[in-house]
């Protein structure tokens, strides 16, 4: 009898079990998993992931935490098991870097070598780092020609750098800009050197400051500074074209719902092409999608698989691009009749086949503070430009050494 | 051949298409005002509450030169009430019912008014556009100035004839008068037309300030010189023991717009009394104090623009703010 009332209760426990919501964690613990996901993302992108993850509660419950100087507290807590969070959420530029340290798990070995085969090729290429892929892209984002249609008609729509240089020229005037960008920070300045067929860094780290694209670029470009205020950060761009202060700027897709928020009747046009070489300026893109912590794979491999698969489904890349106002990373979503018929996304699709992924390798790490060391130099302390970029390559090289 | 005429007059009628489509989201309402009613302005609303303009009294009222004596404006085709005023809103109408139709109110000596929904006035009324305000300062010798408007180089005249529209005296001692959006050129005129600028031309269709000195040489800009400008205000913050070296982060939200530019932010400069302190422009609306080179945060946190704070940093997940120094 008592073997029969064991028998049974271990019967009932093992239906107790099949029946419960909880699932057994990998480091052996019974119960919901908690998956963390850092973030700077605007909320409405972090709703729609949510939402999407939904499909995976109770068993596993996903924190998404937002954290300012992200990339900077990985490099200090990205190995500790404590502190890590299982995932972020950025662009894929710090790859490099992060997969130097050890801190990352290339997704393949998670989702297998053809993971991202229905992935648009600019963002497979973006996040690739020494033949490892490191990233599952979410949607990726390329600064964009915009313009306010209440001063910018269409028929003066710059189809080159001169033509722009004459609206700025004419326009620029009783506290009004014709044109307005960051131009002395190297995300937004890289478009008008690979307008000159030149690069800040090539694919093999060697810095190129003082190559003559760059120097041309530099030279070329100054005449387009001195029609723009002297402080021309983030803030003070946008908020002159916020403000209708400015015709028409060089910015990304996430300023697109502040401005119209604004009320600014906002149009998109293709980049200016450079009319000494027939090349149009040409942005940076930056591909954001899920990083992968190897710290936390022991722990919660399976969760992290299931959240990624839930990820990558393409309905959740046409919800981020509908409120992000950004380009999905999966092909097949271009084929959806309610992102063709975005003209954003399609004006960003369109950039993005002339468009350069930010390099991914270390040494660019460096050549964010030395190539606006020298734009700085150039366009606002009126510096020489041999001596600036000579000065600023020596720099370039002895930092990159340094991180050897 | 009648289905030829009928293609050929619907093929006509295409360009019309889209201005029908947008006076049907407006109305317009004329009003006519007793003589000693001094630019009439409207004021607007529906029953849900929504009011046409910002602030009372309304927007100015243009008159149609066309048929003298009254003045017309075009509103959201939602609004249902009106009020009719002048004098800068010394004098005003009680609420008159236009229930979403265009209108024409004639006001008497007493404020009373009579409200009617067929047209009062002679032929079409003037076309909708948009508008933008010039405001002009000019020196004490120039009397009754008025603005000259065209759009160039096609020639179209914004008014019917030189000076041009008298503008409207303010207590700042500026004046102002509207002008259509297509206009891109301008003349500032007074003493009925004897004095003027020269031409000001390709100019944006934007609020601007016209500051006309006696030998005609002008300045101008887009930019309000009367504006107020938002002072600096000081963030005070106290943290637990082990946050060291405490920053703060601030900017304006939803724009993004940031005080610093990049993060941790600045740093904190420790006080006497225990309150960690730093100025920064009065136009930021959000702020997070940070420690610790900025691996230590606060939640975003959303304050009132253009007041001292006092933040009380309990941990990373808990902080509290007050705009007058907290009893110790």
């Amino acid at each position: 009898m008592r073997k029969f009332v064991c028998a049974l209760m271990a019967f009932s426990l093992l239906l107790l079990a099949g029946c419960s919501g909880n699932q057994t964690n990998q480091a052996g613990q019974s119960g919901p998993v908690t998956i963390t996901v850092w973030h700077d993302k605007e909320d409405a992108i972090i709703a729609v992931l949510e939402e999407a993850l939904k499909a995976l509660e109770p068993n596993i419950h996903v924190v998404f935490e937002k954290k300012t100087g992200m990339t900077e507290s990985l490099k200090l807590v990205g190995n500790d098991r404590n502190t890590a969070p299982d995932m972020y959420l950025f662009a894929h530029d710090k790859i490099g870097v992060y997969a130097e340290m050890g801190i990352l798990t290339p997704i393949t070995e998670l989702l297998g070598d053809d993971a991202l085969a229905g992935y648009v090729p600019l963002t497979v290429k973006g996040v690739t780092y020494k033949e490892h892929v490191y990233q599952v892209p979410l949607y990726f984002e390329t600064l964009l020609f915009m313009y306010n249609k209440k001063y910018m008609a269409h028929s003066d729509i710059p189809s080159t750098t001169e033509e722009l240089y004459a609206y700025m020229q004419r326009k620029t005037k009783y506290g009004h800009y014709g044109f307005v960008e960051q131009h002395s920070t190297p995300y937004y300045a890289a478009g008008w050197i690979h307008g000159f067929g030149g690069s800040l860094i090539t694919n093999t780290g060697v810095p190129c400051l003082d190559s003559s694209q760059v120097k041309a670029t530099l030279a070329y470009h100054k005449k387009f500074v001195d029609y723009m205020p002297g402080e021309t950060e983030y803030a003070t761009v946008n908020t002159l074209f916020i403000e209708g202060m400015a015709h028409t700027t060089i910015a990304g897709p996430w300023f697109i719902p502040t401005v119209r928020e604004a009320g600014i009747d906002v149009g998109i046009a293709p980049m200016p092409v450079v009319d000494e070489t027939g090349l149009p300026l040409a942005p940076y893109s930056g591909i954001q999608g899920l990083h992968v912590l190897k710290v936390k794979i022991q722990q919660n491999k399976d969760s992290i698989i299931k959240v990624l698969e839930v990820l990558m489904k393409p309905e959740v890349s046409v919800a981020l691009a509908k409120v992000s106002g950004c380009a999905p990373a999966v092909e097949s979503c271009y084929t959806l009749e309610e992102v063709i018929s975005d003209p954003l996304i399609m004006a960003m699709k369109q950039t993005a086949e002339i468009a350069i992924p930010m390099p991914n390798i270390p040494e660019m790490d460096v050549m964010w503070t030395v190539t606006g060391n020298l734009l700085t130099n150039v366009n606002m302390s009126g510096q020489d430009v041999d001596t600036a970029a000579s000065n600023a390559q020596k720099k370039a090289l002895e930092l990159i050494e340094a991180m050897k | 051949m009648k289905i030829l005429v009928a293609i050929v007059l619907c093929l006509m009628m295409l360009p019309m298409l889209p201005a029908m489509a947008e006076d049907a989201e407006m109305i317009i309402v004329y009003a006519s005002v007793p003589a000693d009613w001094s630019w009439p302005c409207i004021w607007a609303w529906s029953s849900d509450g929504t009011n046409a303009f910002a602030s009372w009294p309304g927007d100015m009222m243009e008159p149609d030169a066309a048929n003298e004596g009254w003045y017309y404006i075009y509103l959201p085709a939602g609004m249902e009430s009106v009020i009719i005023n002048a004098n800068d809103g010394g004098v005003q109408t009680d609420e008159i019912k236009i229930d979403k139709k265009s209108a024409w109110v004639t006001v008497a000596d007493d404020k009373t008014a009579a409200v009617f929904f067929e047209a009062q006035t002679a032929g079409e009324a003037p076309a909708y556009t948009e508008r933008f305000t010039v405001h002009a300062q000019v020196d004490a010798s120039w009397k009754n100035p008025c603005i000259w408007a065209w759009a160039d180089p096609a020639g179209t005249n914004a008014f019917a004839a030189w000076p041009g529209r008298v503008m409207k005296p303010n207590e700042n001692g500026w004046y102002l008068a509207k002008v259509p959006v297509w206009c891109n050129s301008i003349i500032i005129n007074g003493n009925a037309g004897s004095v003027q600028t020269a031409d000001i031309k390709d100019l944006d269709p934007a609020n601007l300030w016209v500051s006309v000195h006696a030998d005609a040489t002008f300045e101008v800009t887009y930019e309000d010189p009367t504006a107020p400008k938002a002072d600096d205000i000081t963030v005070y913050a106290k943290v637990p023991e082990e946050w060291a070296s405490p920053s703060l982060w601030a900017w304006s939200h939803p724009d993004g717009t940031n005080a610093f530019v990049s993060w941790p932010g600045e740093a904190l400069i420790a006080g006497d009394d225990g309150w960690y302190a730093i100025t920064v422009p009065g136009w930021i609306n959000s702020v997070i104090i940070n420690a610790n080179e900025g691996s230590v945060q606060t939640t975003d946190l959303r304050v009132d623009a253009g007041k001292d704070l006092y933040v009380t940093v309990i941990s990373a997940q808990e902080a509290t703010v007050a705009y007058e120094k907290p009893a110790e």
